[in-house]
């Protein structure tokens, strides 16, 4: 071991400039060495902090938007005039599948995961979360997951039986291709991901908050995030249960769907709707969260309310466990069961209500700045009431069932994911794009951005209210001139309008990237504090170092950053600057703890991912893939439980005994 | 506004709206003014499908709650947006300071939380009362068995004296029933789950296999109300369509006489009695017709569960009394002789849809084509090689691969039932 031997990071000027030092790992222990690499792509694919998992996790869901995206051009090109002749009826009912499976599992779960993994530790003043492995784990598996399904594109067709996949539609029968196993086994790998990573958040929320952090004293994306894994860890099993049943009578001869053997086609519709519709608040809280930092930032008031919204949040994943059977009203549940659920969908209206009314009183008297990160919170708040009061109207079980499986349905919904959920996430990547990667998006092309997607997707969306209330089902691949009527409402000006709006909001998601390439070849750096924004993620530099924290920031506050910004003055009752946010950033490297102990990179998540995939193929393509498989999985677990988490001390250099601050970690 | 039945529909929703918000004048001129735009909603003509237009009883209760439940989101929706707009345009930052960091007032919430709460429970109550109306069966005056497969509905009268079917009556497309008759549809299906929808008439109510589930309609006049099969049950889901005609009493009974007739052998040396002959030798297999006889003299008995995974075919025994085939995605009827029967009045709609289709009616082009090569008219799993996993059944119907001769045979004998 040579003892002399120190690596300076040079992408961390400030650092080498204060004369810190930074030691690199030369040796490791178990039953492999454990990787030492700490620059290109080998950092990427070991690494195990949540910052590059949170990157990875953003930049591969975004790629599977574009994937969804796409598939939803085809459909809409498709339908834009009668008798569509684009996609055939098979491959139609394999795009509107993996549309819609693309879009939760590839695209927004993972994506608020990517929010979720970067911001929920600098929010809580932490280092990493709870199991740095596990995160990474969690992340391979959603790419294998992802992957597998998009594989079957090319392996002989898509799944075919809508993302809701009834049975017994979904029986080999009547699903002869093997589009199905290959979203089953998907599903199956990514819900893995999803489960470990709601284990790995709770725990790092409970555990490991900043000193004084109460938990009413953490930011609402943290709270919301919570309850999202709070809802991912009592819904995900059940839609385990429902794939593994289905794989086991696709794969292995079960019956457990097969009417002729006595099964009630209705048991699948509660397993998946019991993991359905939590999964719907999901998607939408992440959303939630991350307008309830960017309301309040751009209002420069803190949230109304906050308590409200926190257990209005909760109250609404709590319900959300209770009303999966208003997306059964048609299916013959008897009155008992629909009043009940229709009730119980109507009492979700409320909590939901409460919140909309805080985002909106949160900008009451405040000062508001209409950046590009505010223009999409503020279209949350828009866009997802008109979603939510479309919802109400389907809590009435009676007009739902005029209105179920059609396009009124595809508007509803597609307000709230889409208006909801995309212009929340779209929201947190112009806020916290300066603090990820340390240059701000251009606000000029953020604004085109926000207008054209706004735009087109009222175009895209509005048009489909009138579609489905004059009666145009969904999932039909081609829709007849004879059903169309005539008038201004005929089917077949407004599909034109909504496909014409389609391509509209494709357009506005292209100069969302147009301004990520424009941004990141720019050399300009952003401001450590550009928003004067409020919570702790903000306390240290952009892009945070490594280790997060110079110092373990200590909470007093609801809002902590910002109160140490600001005073309030007692003769105007309004807010006096104290401090900026460079200084207290400078502050916190000048205060830096010593001895900073961080987790070392690993190759056994990404080679336990690869064998989970191999496992999968082999329920499709047979015993022996499946027999390589388990090897792979159970030679990476054996060398995982080996690896110590943490690198011992002998993997290390000896750290520097000047004082100065010693990052145990390859930070490249 | 052009609709001759919106002014009556509105007042009417008003009248609902009004018995909700007891009498207040000022609150039914001004919903009626900022919704007028859902009004429009209930006036586009000839929406086959809109959800607007209600024809009878239990599409009439949705109808009601929805006067009631758009309207109100409609209001809450407007007042949400203009507290909005104005709070995004009074405090822009034109340079103000920073305000105090009030954390909100708990009155505000509760106030804000109980409002909602009272609007939903008075949407609430209608809707429970809603639920349980539609729900009733107890007055049933007459029942039809209704059965989906892949991608066609079956329509199975059992014998019932009271409306005068002393047989059981089978057939496919289009439900037939009377006017001013609670009728009973006890829905299942034979293979996946399909839904049954004609929301002139109803809301869906799914065919689930294994399961009968309960599904009133009652039409107020005659007509033809359009509808679709709403749950998504494989590869021609969109193909999957039926029509519910609703006859005169009087109307009725003729069509359930036409339905119980004998069958009836074209006369000998005819085109249309080599075409039963061709029917014999290809068609039965899956497809009944009532009465035919094999050439020994022997009754006829199809065997579709031979030959469909469902394990049944649509009886054609009097098939020209339809005025749709391949599960109504077809039209029997050209284009004029189709609009004749659709845009009837309710005076005259009975005699022209009884008339059923003559050989100068008749959409040969598409028939033809169907007999040619079904496949190609209509997605199905029809292809011989690949049946494997279904045990070499077919979902639809394959290529027969007639000659056009059989085929002008054919379409001479189909022409003869009815």
């Amino acid at each position: 071991m040579s003892t002399n031997e120190l690596t300076l990071t040079p992408g961390n000027a400030l650092d080498v400039a204060k004369g810190k030092l930074v030691v690199a790992p030369t040796q490791s222990l178990g039953a492999v060495r454990r990787p030492v690499n700490t620059t290109g792509w080998r950092e990427w694919l070991f690494t195990v902090d949540h910052k590059k998992l949170g990157i990875m996790y953003g930049c591969v869901a975004f790629v599977f938007f574009i994937v969804g995206g796409v598939e939803a051009l085809f459909i809409r090109l498709q339908l834009a005039l009668p008798d569509g002749r684009i996609l055939s009826a098979d491959k139609y009912n394999q795009m509107f599948t993996m549309h819609a499976t693309t879009m939760i599992f590839l695209f927004a779960m993972p994506m608020a995961a990517a929010f979720a993994n970067y911001f929920l530790p600098l929010q809580i003043g932490a280092r990493d979360v709870a199991f740095p492995r596990l995160n990474a784990l969690s992340f391979w598996l959603f790419l294998t997951g992802g992957l597998i399904l998009n594989a079957s594109w090319f392996l002989g067709g898509a799944a075919d039986g809508g993302w809701f996949m009834y049975a017994p539609n979904s029986g080999p029968v009547f699903s002869p291709t093997n589009g199905v196993d290959f979203w089953i086994l998907g599903l199956q790998i990514a819900g893995i991901a999803s489960l470990i990573g709601s284990i790995n958040l709770i725990v790092t929320v409970l555990n490991m908050r900043a000193p004084g952090m109460t938990l009413m004293k953490m930011p609402v994306f943290t709270w919301m995030i919570l309850v999202v894994q709070f809802l991912l860890v009592f819904s995900l099993p059940v839609i385990t249960v429902a794939l593994v049943l289905l794989m086991f009578q696709r794969s292995y001869g079960a019956t457990f769907f097969d009417v002729s053997q006595g099964a009630d086609p209705l048991l699948w519709q509660h397993l998946f709707w019991i993991f359905g519709h939590p999964e719907v608040y999901v998607l939408i809280l992440p959303a939630f969260g991350i307008i309830s930092e960017v309301l309040p930032t751009f209002s420069r008031k803190p949230l109304f309310g906050y308590p409200f919204v926190v257990f209005s949040g909760a109250s609404i994943g709590l319900v959300g466990f209770g009303v999966w059977a208003h997306h059964m009203f048609a299916s013959g549940l008897g009155p008992v069961s629909v009043a009940v659920f229709s009730m119980a969908t109507m009492a979700i209206a409320i909590p939901t209500g409460v919140k909309i009314f805080n985002w909106i009183l949160t900008m009451w008297g405040g000062k508001i700045w209409y950046s590009a990160a505010m223009k999409f919170a503020i279209g949350l708040v828009i866009l997802f009431t008109i979603g939510g009061l479309s919802g109400v109207t389907h809590a009435v079980a009676p007009s739902d069932t005029q209105q179920t499986d059609t396009y009124y349905i595809v508007a509803h919904f597609h307000y709230v994911l889409f208006g909801g959920m995309v212009f929340g996430l779209f929201s947190g990547f112009y806020y916290w794009w300066p603090k990820v990667f340390g240059k701000m998006l251009n606000e000029k092309l953020g604004s085109w951005n926000f207008w054209f997607m706004v735009i087109g997707m009222n175009l895209a969306f509005g048009p489909m209210h009138i579609l489905g209330l004059q009666g145009q089902p969904r999932r039909m691949y081609v829709w007849t001139e004879a059903r169309a009527g005539e008038g201004f409402f005929n089917l077949g000006f407004w599909n034109m309008v909504s496909s014409i709006g389609s391509f509209i909001l494709a357009v506005g998601v292209l100069f969302f990237i147009i301004n990520v390439i424009k941004t990141t070849r720019n050399p300009e750096r952003a401001p450590l504090d550009p928003w004067d924004a409020r919570t702790l993620e903000w306390i240290t530099t952009s892009p945070p170092k490594v280790h997060n924290f110079d110092r373990i920031p200590v909470v007093h506050h609801l809002d902590e950053f910002f109160h140490r910004k600001y005073v309030e003055d007692e003769a105007t009752h309004t807010m006096k600057q104290i401090a900026t946010g460079e200084e207290l950033v400078r502050g916190e490297e000048e205060a830096a703890d010593a001895d900073i102990h961080l987790p070392g990179p690993s190759y056994w998540p990404l080679l336990l991912s690869i064998g989970m995939g191999i496992l999968g193929m082999g329920v499709i393509y047979g015993t022996p893939i499946m027999v390589v498989g388990a090897l792979v999985v159970l030679f990476s677990s054996y060398g995982w439980v080996l690896e110590p988490s943490v690198p011992d001390a002998i993997d290390f250099d000896t750290p520097s005994t000047d004082g100065h601050t010693k990052e145990i970690t390859p930070v490249g | 506004m052009s609709h001759p039945d919106s002014p009556h529909s509105s007042e009417k929703a008003m009248d609902i709206v009004n018995n909700v918000k007891s009498s207040s004048h000022r609150i039914r001129n001004s919903i009626a003014t900022i919704f007028g735009v859902v009004v429009l909603a209930g006036c586009a003509t000839n929406a086959p499908q809109d959800t607007w237009q209600p024809k009878g009883e239990n599409a009439q209760i949705i109808n009601n709650l929805q006067w009631i439940v758009f309207p109100m989101a409609g209001v809450v929706g407007v007042l949400v947006f203009a507290f909005a707009a104005y709070t995004f345009w009074k405090f822009t930052d034109r340079g103000q300071p920073i305000p105090s960091q009030s954390h909100g007032k708990p009155i505000v919430e509760i106030i804000l939380t109980i409002i909602p709460a009272l609007i939903l429970t008075v949407v609430g109550v209608f809707t429970f009362r809603g639920i349980f109306e539609l729900a009733e069966t107890k007055d049933t005056e007459m029942i039809i068995n209704v059965t989906g497969q892949q991608w066609w509905w079956e329509y199975d009268y059992p014998a019932q004296a009271n409306q005068g079917i002393t047989q059981p009556i089978i057939s496919s497309g289009q439900l037939v029933i009377p006017v001013g008759t609670k009728v009973l549809l006890r829905e299942t299906s034979r293979d996946v789950i399909h839904s049954y929808w004609i929301p002139a008439l109803n809301g869906k109510k799914d065919a689930v296999p294994g399961r009968i589930n309960l599904l009133r309609l009652q039409a107020d006049e005659p007509g033809i109300f359009a509808g679709q099969c709403t749950e998504f049950c494989g590869l021609s889901h969109a193909n999957m369509r039926m029509e519910a005609i609703a006859l005169s009493k009087e109307d009725f009974a003729k069509w359930v006489a036409g339905q119980q007739k004998a069958y009836t052998s074209p006369a000998d040396g005819t085109l249309a009695k080599e075409g039963e002959g061709v029917f014999l030798n290809q068609c039965i297999r899956c497809h009944q017709v009532n009465g035919l006889k094999k050439a020994d003299g022997t009754p006829a008995i199809a065997a579709p569960d031979e030959n469909v995974y469902s394990g049944a075919a649509p009886n054609l025994s009097f098939f020209m009394s339809r005025n749709t085939f391949a599960g109504a995605k077809f039209d029997l009827l050209k284009k004029s002789c189709r609009s004749d029967v659709w845009d009837a009045s309710p005076e005259t709609i009975g005699a022209k849809y009884l008339a059923g289709v003559s050989e100068s009616c008749l959409n040969a082009t598409d028939l033809r084509a169907w007999l040619r090569n079904a496949p190609a008219m209509k997605p199905m799993y029809a292809d011989p090689t690949k049946l494997v996993k279904s045990g070499g059944k077919y979902r639809g119907m394959p290529n027969l691969g007639l000659t056009e001769t059989d085929i002008d045979k054919l379409v001479a004998y189909l022409l003869t039932l009815k």
